[in-house]
């Protein structure tokens, strides 16, 4: 047994970090923020020459083949960057091909993800802000050479960048996932923005619109398996972006604790500061242990993955919640400003705190799993 | 990044858990000698003492066998071995610090239990500040006379030894002037008075002493050098059996689980309630962040890490775990929850690490213990602040009176 990252993971994480402290500084996310795509073309291209966005894809469409811990990895990079961009969703979206797609979606999509000439998104939730695959209730028609689907999908991460959009429907034979392109007819796309400026989500309303019969991601109908994993691999990826984020939260009060002095000493000098850090510290490592422990159940298709991958999203958006608040109230009136940059990395975490399920709702796949 | 046991760690737990099997105790031991008894048995089959030396009569065997034996114990609730703190604290402590006639003398009969040890280490005024403990051991040549009071002295009353800080030097600095010796315990001028806790059972003991003596060849180290032996025996308390909690912890939710199906309010099951399923999945979800952590840990040790400063976070992390769930567990359980006797189902007589009767009332009074043992959540914070996050220490009026 060994917890750790082996060589290449710890290689993989030092190169990630020195890449995103270089070329993703703050002053890099703040100029993204007035940005109307809100990410850079530069700096995705310059990631899929690192390999990061084939990183999680098969060795034969231009991937390296690894796995979610990899992507854990780097995702914990880029939230302690406050990176922007729809790294996340395009992942989740390329594995969801490389498990199902058929090969000619296959071979369409998955190289021009590695190479960082395709975005990509999932709409796992419809407007009913219901996360369960058997909710959907968006509907898809036989027509003629294909279907018509029709409905509205919510907070859709970086709806308006993708190239293609991975939409779950209900049809005569159950739930498909449909492969939809935003140029498809009765597609509309809204731009939502939420208090994190580095995320964007959109509404996608599909008003029949119109798909190809092989628009269909593997068996028509059998389409809960396929969501439930990208759940919970989106469940997993937030919780490492969170973790990322909590992890540079405390850093930053750990440092200024040291050199802001108050009543003629360091501020780190007063329990009522120090026992602070230590509780944030403690949320931070036990974080680590639930993300990796999760990331390394799903790679290891382990007994226990699927209340792994709750237990990470439910406890690291409670645990990050906590860290970037009390990073806040360690550094007082500074970290309540605009100019400094505790408030990105605080508000990333916030916006993962609602997506691929909420704590609340993870708690109740547990309980529905252990208890019944 | 790997969290698979190894063919032969599995091999292991199989064959420990047959052992177990056929040979943990059905009832309860009731006298000193039927726990002596299963000590020894645990002893004899290779179970105790794993991690010590071959030549003291350990194994020298893995952090992860002895992870996996002490699971297995908590798997089927059985007893603890009665001489558990001489196993854990007191031979490592003779190993390292403890001159070869010492060795000789003491480490066989702690592994076989026919001498049974305590830790006189706390007093009524030092506890977290122990550095400022007042009990004296005064030098009369071939001896020393030993004065003061202990108190939560675990297993005081039965203990033959006892592990002692005491005053050397009264002049030096705090920290400078305590020494450490082994303590008879059965000689006149000691006295062990139980102290009855919360939970209204006897754990503890306080402990007097009054013209004791204590041989010059039972001083552990040098004189004068007792706080730093005590700063590694206090790291062999944290840390160490975190698998085996969680194991028992979640026994313990199995039946959370069950009482919660099969009691009822308003009409309807409890684990029907959505307040009550929002409860126990957020203690699922501690709980099993408490696993992943111990893994972590347990890895870490394997690799051949000292955790150092850092198992204060174990520490920090378990005990206050520990209140939060039984907390919860009252809020699930309500009037049920506060029963001490005649339960009137299965589910709310849960299995407790101590031997006791379990029911969760005794449970939640016993989680208000972890946070204050063994250095308590405070203490912990500082050391995590000051040695780990490398935050400055605070200004102390002991440190500038001397």
């Amino acid at each position: 047994m060994d917890f750790a990252f082996d060589a290449d993971q710890q290689l993989l994480q030092s190169a990630a970090r020195g890449f995103l402290d270089e070329r993703c500084p703050p002053a890099v996310v703040r100029a993204l923020m007035d940005d109307a795509r809100g990410e850079s073309e530069a700096l995705w291209k310059e990631m899929a020459r690192l390999g990061w966005l084939g990183l999680a894809l098969p060795e034969p469409e231009g991937g390296s083949g690894l796995g979610m811990v990899e992507t854990a990895i780097l995702l914990e990079e880029m939230g302690r960057a406050a990176c922007p961009g729809p790294y996340l969703p395009t992942v989740l979206a390329g594995m969801a091909l490389a498990q199902t797609g058929t090969p000619a979606q296959r071979s369409r999509w998955l190289p021009a993800i590695a190479t960082g000439d395709a975005r990509a998104t999932v709409a796992l939730l419809d407007a009913h802000l219901d996360w369960r695959p058997e909710a959907v209730e968006t509907r898809a028609a036989p027509i003629r050479d294909g279907f018509a689907l029709s409905g509205v999908k919510e907070f859709v991460p970086w709806g308006h960048v993708a190239d293609f959009v991975l939409v779950p429907a209900r049809g005569p034979d159950g739930l498909s996932v449909f492969l939809v392109e935003p140029s498809s007819p009765g597609l509309a796309i809204t731009p939502r923005l939420g208090m994190d400026p580095g995320t964007r989500w959109a509404r996608i309303r599909l008003a029949e619109t119109r798909v190809p019969a092989d628009a269909v991601l593997g068996t028509p109908g059998g389409a809960g398996d396929l969501l439930a994993d990208l759940m919970r691999r989106g469940a997993v990826g937030a919780a490492a972006e969170m973790l990322g984020a909590a992890r540079r939260c405390l850093d930053m009060s750990v440092e200024y604790a040291k050199i802001r002095e108050q009543f003629g000493q360091p501020i780190g000098a007063f329990q009522a500061v120090r026992h602070k850090c230590a509780e944030m510290l403690l949320e931070v490592e036990n974080s680590h242990a639930a993300t990796y422990y999760a990331a390394w159940a799903l790679d290891a298709r382990a007994d226990d993955q699927e209340v792994a991958a709750s237990v990470a999203k439910a406890y690291v958006g409670d645990a990050a919640r906590k860290v970037c608040g009390e990073a806040i109230q360690v550094h007082g009136g500074i970290g309540f400003t605009w100019e400094y940059d505790l408030h990105l990395y605080m508000k990333r975490a916030k916006a993962l705190e609602v997506m691929y399920g909420d704590a609340d709702y993870h708690r109740e796949l547990i309980v529905r799993r252990v208890a019944g | 990044m790997d969290l698979n046991f190894s063919p032969g760690d599995l091999a292991f737990r199989a064959e420990t858990r047959r052992w177990l099997e056929a040979n943990v105790p059905r009832g309860d031991l009731e006298t000193l000698e039927e726990r002596r008894a299963w000590h020894r048995k645990l002893y004899d089959a290779g179970y105790l003492g794993m991690g010590w030396p071959r030549e003291y009569g350990g194994q020298g065997a893995s952090p992860m066998r002895q992870a996996i034996v002490a699971d297995e114990l908590a798997r089927v609730n059985a007893p603890p071995p009665i001489n558990g703190l001489g196993i854990s604290i007191v031979g490592p402590t003779i190993i390292v610090h403890g001159t070869e006639a010492q060795k000789r003398r003491y480490l066989r009969s702690i592994l076989t239990a026919d001498e049974l040890w305590c830790q006189l280490y706390s007093e009524p005024n030092a506890g977290s500040d122990l550095a400022s403990l007042g009990t004296r051991a005064e030098d009369r040549g071939d001896h020393f006379v030993v004065n003061g009071q202990k108190i939560w002295t675990s297993g005081g009353v039965i203990a033959d030894w006892g592990l002692l800080l005491a005053r050397t030097d009264p002049a030096a600095p705090k920290h400078k002037g305590i020494s450490c010796f082994l303590l008879s315990m059965r000689q006149p001028g000691v006295e062990a008075r139980p102290l009855r806790q919360i939970t209204g059972s006897s754990h503890f003991s306080e402990v007097f002493m009054t013209d004791a003596r204590a041989q010059k060849s039972d001083l552990v180290g040098r004189l004068s050098q007792g706080w730093e032996i005590a700063q590694t025996t206090l790291s062999y308390e944290r840390g160490g059996n975190s698998l085996a909690r969680v194991t028992r912890y979640a026994a313990a939710f199995g039946q959370l689980v069950e009482a919660a199906k099969l009691l009822t309010r308003g009409g309807r099951p409890l684990l029907d309630d959505p307040l009550v399923r929002a409860r126990i999945g957020r203690v699922y979800a501690e709980l099993e962040v408490q696993r992943y952590a111990a893994l972590r840990v347990l890895s870490a040790l394997e690799q051949g890490e000292s955790p150092g400063a850092a198992s204060s976070i174990t520490k920090l992390s378990y005990s206050e775990f520990e209140k939060r769930y039984h907390e919860l567990a009252q809020e699930i359980l309500g009037p049920w929850g506060q029963l001490t006797a005649d339960v009137p189902h299965q589910a709310l007589a849960i299995p407790t690490s101590s031997g006791e009767p379990g029911t969760w009332a005794h449970a939640f009074l016993w989680s208000r213990a972890g946070t204050i043992y063994a250095g308590s959540s405070e203490i912990q914070k500082n050391i995590i602040g000051e040695r780990v996050l490398g935050l400055p220490k605070e200004p102390r009026a002991d440190r500038a009176r001397r």
